[in-house]
């Protein structure tokens, strides 16, 4: 069987992905603030397809996004971190489909994700978040990572299930 | 019975019953004092029922807008002409307006950006001013040929140049991430308070003049080196289905 990368229609569901973020269906929000859909991606594909693949999907998802986004921060960084780590643990542990720890995982990662745009925010500002910007972001970054927690069981369970299938480990 | 042989008595009885006048004519004199206050309170409580009816009233309310609208193109000819003299760019005319959907949305995440459903092709280019209904919603971005990306005023380090019509100082607008944004100033004392209204300077030629944009909320006078305010958009980006896109 041959490895997920290789496969056209699973590459192909990462263009959900920015078709998604661009959507931004305002019924899955929590105070206007939309999941981390890469996040969602990201995690089930690098948990089955091992580190490399896994932090190379995180830089191309992480281009992508960044395109579609203004300029300014960029999701790379911490996408490219997150698909090898969450790579090295499918690899090394033993298989994760637990919904609560995949629920952890994703909570995770977007909590990482929202702390690296926000670092780099603060890099930008010469050192220095004034206090509306940080209640502002702290705010984004909560309510992003606990919908994100929260949808990644049913999402993330789901494309497990249905590339596990196609990838036997 | 004998008759009683004080005086003062008969005197007393002349004085009751003159009371009831007096009162009278101390009740008219308030009447006048007070600019007949009972009569025209209670007229106004009994004619009540009576009173123009809702089509009246809007009767009156469609000649007040369009005495209002008369008035605001007499006005805007007034200012195209003065700025014509002074030769500052022409922006604002009706021809210049380009209305697009917005096609995404992203006004309270990471990003405060809004996608349009018109691009280059429709003649939008980068920097263009985008209003909504109440203001200034932000600028454009970046554009392709069938959409455009707009950056809300909300967006972090967002920052254009302002005025206070009141007191006709100018500010900075610095974008903050959520929908209130701080407003810098240049002068120690900026002559400002809540409630105030935040609009584009009428001398500016990178952004339509004298647009509204927002409503100063709370100012911190200690600020250093120059006073803060906070600002309040009039325009709420995540309400808005349609903008208007002024190209130049």
């Amino acid at each position: 069987m041959t490895r997920l990368h290789r496969q056209p229609i699973c590459v192909a569901s990462a263009l959900l992905v920015p078709f998604l973020a661009l959507a931004s269906p305002p019924w899955l929000a929590i105070d206007g603030v939309g999941p981390a859909w890469a996040v969602l991606w990201l995690l089930p594909w690098a948990l089955v397809d091992g580190p490399v693949s896994g932090a190379l999907s995180g830089v191309a998802l992480g281009l992508v996004l960044d395109g579609l986004n203004l300029g300014g921060v960029s999701q790379v960084p911490a996408l490219l971190l997150l698909g090898w780590w969450w790579g090295r643990l499918g690899r090394r542990a033993a298989p994760i489909q637990r919904s609560l720890n995949l629920g952890l995982l994703a909570w995770l990662g977007s909590v990482g994700l929202g702390l690296s745009l926000i670092l780099q925010l603060w890099w930008r500002q010469g050192g220095v978040l004034d206090p509306l910007t940080q209640s502002w972001g702290l705010q984004t970054l909560w309510c992003q990572a606990l919908v994100t927690g929260l949808l990644a069981p049913v999402l993330v369970s789901l494309q497990l299930l249905l590339w596990r299938r196609r990838v036997p480990s | 019975m004998a008759p009683t042989l004080r005086p003062g008595k008969s005197r007393w009885r002349g004085l009751g019953q003159l009371t009831p006048w007096l009162l009278l004519v101390a009740g008219l004199l308030m009447v006048r004092l007070s600019k007949g206050a009972g009569f025209t309170d209670a007229y106004a409580l009994l004619s009540r029922p009576f009173w123009p009816g809702s089509a009246q009233r809007e009767w009156v309310m469609a000649a007040t807008n369009l005495e209002d609208l008369s008035r605001l193109q007499l006005l805007e000819d007034d200012n195209r002409r003065l700025r014509a003299l002074l030769e500052l760019h022409q922006q604002g005319s009706a021809q210049g307006n380009v209305s697009a959907a917005v096609i995404s949305r992203s006004s309270r995440g990471w990003w405060q950006q809004l996608q349009l459903g018109k691009g280059s092709l429709q003649g939008i280019g980068r920097s263009d001013a985008v209003l909504g209904p109440g203001g200034l919603v932000g600028r454009i971005d970046s554009v392709t040929p069938s959409t455009a990306r707009v950056k809300l005023l909300t967006a972090p380090g967002h920052a254009i140049g302002v005025w206070l019509p009141r007191s006709r100082r100018h500010g900075l607008l610095v974008g903050r991430g959520s929908s209130r944004l701080s407003l810098r100033f240049i002068d120690k004392d900026p002559d400002v308070r809540p409630g105030d209204l935040v609009a584009t300077s009428p001398a500016s030629t990178l952004l339509p003049p004298n647009v509204p944009v927002g409503v100063i909320q709370s100012v911190d006078e200690q600020a250093v080196p120059a006073p803060v305010a906070v600002v309040q958009l009039i325009a709420a980006p995540e309400a808005i289905d349609w903008v208007q896109v002024q190209t130049r």
